[in-house]
């Protein structure tokens, strides 16, 4: 398997990043991170790939916590070596952590239109990585709907997040005007590896700031895992409660209980 | 279901030698790689990407030994930050060699792993459907602008220059 992985991370890093240009000024770069994450996926998949299977899958994820160390690590020497410039942003980096929050507005809504019921407390409360997936189901335990409302978003986003979060990044420094340790800031809203894949376009778009973001991105990201868990806890979780009571009754969708039933037996 | 949140204490991987061990392969696939795509020198990447296994190490061990109830994500973030401080004794030498090893390098192996790992969920997402995934789509999107939009307005206010 690790063979595979070095000719995987070779190819991807011949090819390098691949840049299309929607129109004249909007880009969506494709970083190599992408290509060796899909691949990986597909060997898993593809049955005639025997050497990778389900054993391997789970040697893959054991492994990650370790090499995940790694990852981090390069982080934290990015934050130290610029800790004068994260003690100057602390408000930014710390009240950003409430936008977060924003989610709630935006998806609670939708998912009642879309016929969940209390399943969407657990999937609009937050971005539904590990931490958050420990306090919903230590809430409203782990049979509850909440909680299949979470590992619902967490399995989805265990596919699509960290390819998503990389368009959406790469999509968003080249079209809107933020400031660029606010584009770091926000990469780090959700797990480490969303959080690489959304870093790699902004850290292409910035040249010349690699440290600086990377130290941004780092610290906010492990704010995200302290800090982040409280708003959760006492702020997401009971607003998302009061904005469920306050809309269901208005827009949640009675007759699609049915369907929803054959659509949540995952 | 309760597959998914088990990960990190996966029986398969245990023992200070194993970890050790793979350390050792991913340092070397990144440090290939980090040649490939960035052309750093191989050694001085290679001892970059020992010093960084070096902090994941003790990192994890201490989140095992230790009697306190910290995540090693906690301690490595520490140790890193602490070495690379600005007047450390060791800053200039951690930051000299860690500083030839790309970011996106490790993310680019990293990620292959995850790819692997992420194929056992592959079923239950089928199953999930696509209401769900326009619910995660939003939830993503609208945490990441929250914080973006949140953190340009705190930069703005406290008069951070746009670069």
């Amino acid at each position: 398997m690790h063979a595979s992985i070095l000719i995987l991370v070779i190819v991807a890093e011949i090819i390098g990043p691949i840049e299309i240009h929607l129109t004249e000024s909007v880009e969506v770069s494709i970083m190599p991170l992408l290509y060796t994450m899909l691949l990986g996926l597909i060997f898993y998949l593809d049955k005639r790939i025997t050497w990778i299977e389900r054993k391997q899958a789970r040697v893959a994820e054991g492994t990650m916590m370790l090499f995940i160390g790694v990852l981090i690590s390069k982080l934290a020497i990015s934050s130290g070596q610029s800790m004068h410039l994260i003690f100057d942003m602390g408000p930014a980096l710390l009240l950003q952590e409430f936008g977060h929050l924003a989610t709630i507005l935006v998806a609670l809504p939708i998912a009642l239109l879309l016929g969940f019921k209390r399943e969407c407390i657990g999937m609009t409360s937050s971005i539904g990585r590990e931490p958050e997936v420990a306090v919903i189901v230590d809430k409203y335990g782990f049979n509850s709907q909440e909680s299949r409302g979470i590992f619902a978003l967490f399995i989805v986003g265990t596919i699509i997040g960290t390819v998503f979060i990389s368009f959406l990044a790469s999509l968003s420094v080249s079209i809107l005007p933020l400031h660029p340790y606010a584009f770091a800031m926000a990469s780090g809203v959700g797990s480490a590896s969303m959080n690489a894949a959304s870093l790699g376009p902004t850290l292409a778009a910035f040249p010349g700031m690699e440290t600086s973001i990377e130290a941004f991105a780092g610290f906010s990201n492990l704010l995200s895992f302290s800090i982040g868990i409280y708003i959760v806890i006492f702020l997401a979780v009971p607003i998302t409660e009061r904005l469920y009571a306050f809309l269901e009754p208005k827009i949640g969708k009675k007759y699609i209980v049915k369907e929803k039933e054959d659509g949540e037996n995952a | 279901m309760p597959d998914l949140i088990d990960g990190s204490q996966d029986v398969s991987v245990h023992g200070i030698l194993n970890w050790i061990m793979l350390l050792g392969i991913f340092s070397v696939i990144t440090v290939i790689g980090n040649y490939v795509g960035y052309k750093h020198p191989m050694a001085d990447s290679l001892i970059g990407m020992a010093i960084l296994s070096l902090i994941t190490l003790a990192g994890v061990w201490m989140e095992r030994k230790l009697p306190l109830n910290i995540s090693s994500i906690i301690y490595i973030s520490v140790m890193g930050i602490l070495l690379a401080f600005p007047g450390m004794p060791t800053s200039k030498f951690v930051l000299h060699y860690v500083s030839q090893v790309e970011l996106l390098s490790i993310v680019t192996v990293f990620l292959a792993y995850v790819g692997i790992g992420m194929g056992k969920s592959w079923e239950e997402f089928r199953a999930l459907g696509g209401r769900a995934i326009i619910v995660t789509m939003l939830v993503i999107a609208a945490t990441y602008y929250g914080s973006a939009v949140v953190a340009h307005i705190i930069l703005t206010l406290t008069g951070v220059p746009a670069i």
